[in-house]
């Protein structure tokens, strides 16, 4: 088992095996870590990387080499899924994300509904697809991680946010309408990633977060669309994770009818517990970005142990990294967990280390 | 047969609580044709159904779809009664310039605390989404703001927050302005951090923070 690669132990983790050690990743999209100090000593840089396939490999190889994560994650933005659905994106700078613009509709009951084959060849999807394909050849070793924007934060890209949230209640059969279309559209989206070199699957969807919409809500809308969305990856054979943002108290019961291969939360999170509480689901996380930002090498490590410590399956930052974040804290958290490995093997195992 | 003064009130916070919003501009059109004070149908209805509504989001009863409707039950009613509130009413109030940090566009969180600042009593002034940093510092000085209020949702936005800050020094007038903030990847280490006066998890406890800031208790306002 020592000579497992990347690929393999996360495809293991995710299918409940057991591995030599938590992989660390960080899986691209919402959560990418083409900070910075990356793009400045390699030169491929963002927003130039958003569009071109090219690029938007050689930036996702950058990242895996200057900071160890053992992923390679595209895209490196939320916005690929609304451009393509009609709204305006501004692209940012080298180290402002890409954002939503203008939403292109002010209601539910205004989308337009457009044929999905069709827009599978607009805007930026061909980049991305082709670089899943460029990354999956050159490194067969390394997992491709190919991201999407969940059905409810895509549909809120597509039409006013506030409209859109109280539409959920006012409007739910328009509601219902649009998120099972950015559902359909999404679950193309995944297959032309999968078919051409994605090994798994990163769903980011802030908008269907507890905090936000409540247990009702969730239950109605994120709970059943995302299991859509992932029923219609598993169908393709590829594992899913999914990220639910900010605390979960309120929806924690909904947490093991999520039928991801893994869930991903935030720092706030104590995945030990939900572990606990929970043991049936593969938990990922939860490394404070904050941390990472503004914390020291030696803090990172320390926090990184703790996550190894209490058995999380997939050790990753907890949330989306700023940009300005440290390359030593970064590689402090990927080097940590690598490190385990040994402790693992060695019999001289340090005081601390209790399993 | 007309309702007592104080049953209509109650009606009209209860309107806003239920997020009726038809009923809301009936009950507050009610409120002008049997000539009701305006103002204190506003304080003792709409603003105490936002308070309520409020409430109920804290103990997650309701979350942002539910305040979002009772908001715009709030607005409508408030349409209607405010071209009849009394001159002698119109208290100077405390003012507050509000806005999303330059690089997010997200501003659903921004707008639920400037509902709430609204309804508390402040003078709220927006300057939207994706503004920079020097907007806010101009805006304050122009409407001789108290408080600054910085919201985000992006962590790669978050800079921003420090750079309003770095300004109000750089030029001298930090004292002059108390600096609020929040929003998703926001925390109190973070406010702590680059030097903010306070830092609020949600909607409800930024008016409880703004009203800490600017020293006054809820019934001066």
């Amino acid at each position: 088992m020592s000579n497992i690669s990347p690929k393999e132990r996360i495809l293991r983790v995710l299918n409940k095996k057991k591995v030599d050690r938590p992989p660390v990743i960080c899986p691209g999209g919402m959560m990418n870590a083409a900070i910075v100090d990356v793009m400045k000593s390699t030169g491929h840089t963002l927003p130039e990387a958003h569009h071109d396939d090219r690029l938007m490999a050689e930036l996702a190889r950058d990242v895996h080499k200057y900071t160890g994560f053992e992923n390679f994650g595209i895209p490196f933005c939320m916005t690929v899924e609304a451009e393509v659905l009609g709204s305006e994106i501004n692209f940012g700078t080298l180290a402002c994300e890409p954002k939503i613009e203008k939403e292109v509709f002010d209601s539910v009951s205004e989308v337009v509904y457009q044929d999905i084959g069709q827009m599978l060849k607009k805007g930026r999807i061909e980049s991305v697809v082709q670089a899943a394909y460029h990354l999956s050849r050159k490194n067969t070793d390394v997992p491709v991680v190919g991201n999407l924007t969940g059905p409810l934060s895509t549909s809120a890209s597509i039409v006013n946010p506030v409209s859109f949230l109280k539409e959920l209640r006012k409007d739910k059969e328009n509601a219902h309408k649009v998120i099972n279309y950015v559902t359909d559209f999404l679950i193309e989206y995944a297959k032309l990633m999968i078919d051409n070199g994605a090994d798994l699957i990163s769903i980011g969807d802030p908008t269907a977060t507890g905090e936000i919409l409540g247990p009702k809500m969730f239950e109605e809308y994120a709970l059943r669309y995302l299991n859509k969305l992932i029923d219609g990856i598993h169908s393709l054979n590829a594992p899913v994770i999914v990220h639910i943002c900010g605390n979960i108290n309120t929806v924690k019961q909904f947490i093991p009818y999520i039928r991801s291969d893994a869930i991903s939360t935030d720092a706030i999170i104590n995945l030990r517990a939900l572990k606990d509480e929970f043991p049936s689901i593969t938990t990922m996380g939860n490394l404070s970005t904050f941390l990472l930002q503004f914390g020291t090498p030696e803090k990172v490590g320390e926090q990184t142990e703790r996550l190894l410590k209490d058995g999380i399956d997939i050790i990753s930052p907890a949330c989306g990294l700023s940009t300005s974040s440290s390359i030593q804290n970064i590689r402090a958290l990927t080097k940590t967990v690598k490190e385990h490995r040994e402790y693992g093997r060695s019999s001289f195992l340090p005081a601390q280390q209790v399993h | 047969m007309s309702v007592g003064k104080e049953e209509l009130f109650k009606k009209l916070s209860d309107a806003v609580v239920n997020m009726d919003e038809d009923e809301t501009v009936l009950l507050s059109k009610k409120v002008v044709v049997d000539r009701y004070d305006a103002y204190e149908a506003i304080d003792k209805g709409l603003a105490d159904g936002m308070d309520r509504a409020g409430k109920l989001f804290e103990e997650e009863e309701y979350f942002i779809p539910e305040l979002l409707m009772c908001s715009d039950a709030m607005y409508a009613g408030l349409d209607i009664l405010k071209p009849h509130i009394r001159i002698n009413d119109k208290v100077e109030k405390h003012r507050i310039v509000i806005g999303v940090v330059e690089g997010d566009t997200h501003d659903i969180g921004k707008n639920l605390v400037k509902i709430m600042l609204e309804s508390a009593g402040f003078e709220v002034f927006d300057l939207g989404r994706d503004i920079p940093p020097i907007r806010f510092v101009e805006k304050a000085k122009e409407v001789n703001a108290k408080i600054i209020a910085l919201s985000t949702l992006m962590t790669t936005t978050m800079d921003g927050m420090a750079e309003v800050i770095n300004i109000l020094n750089e030029q001298k007038i930090r004292d002059q302005y108390k600096v609020m903030v929040g929003g998703g990847p926001i925390s109190q280490r973070f406010a702590d951090k680059i030097g903010a006066d306070g830092y609020s998890v949600n909607a409800a406890e930024a008016v409880r923070l703004a009203r800490k800031l600017v020293g006054v208790l809820p019934d001066a306002l």
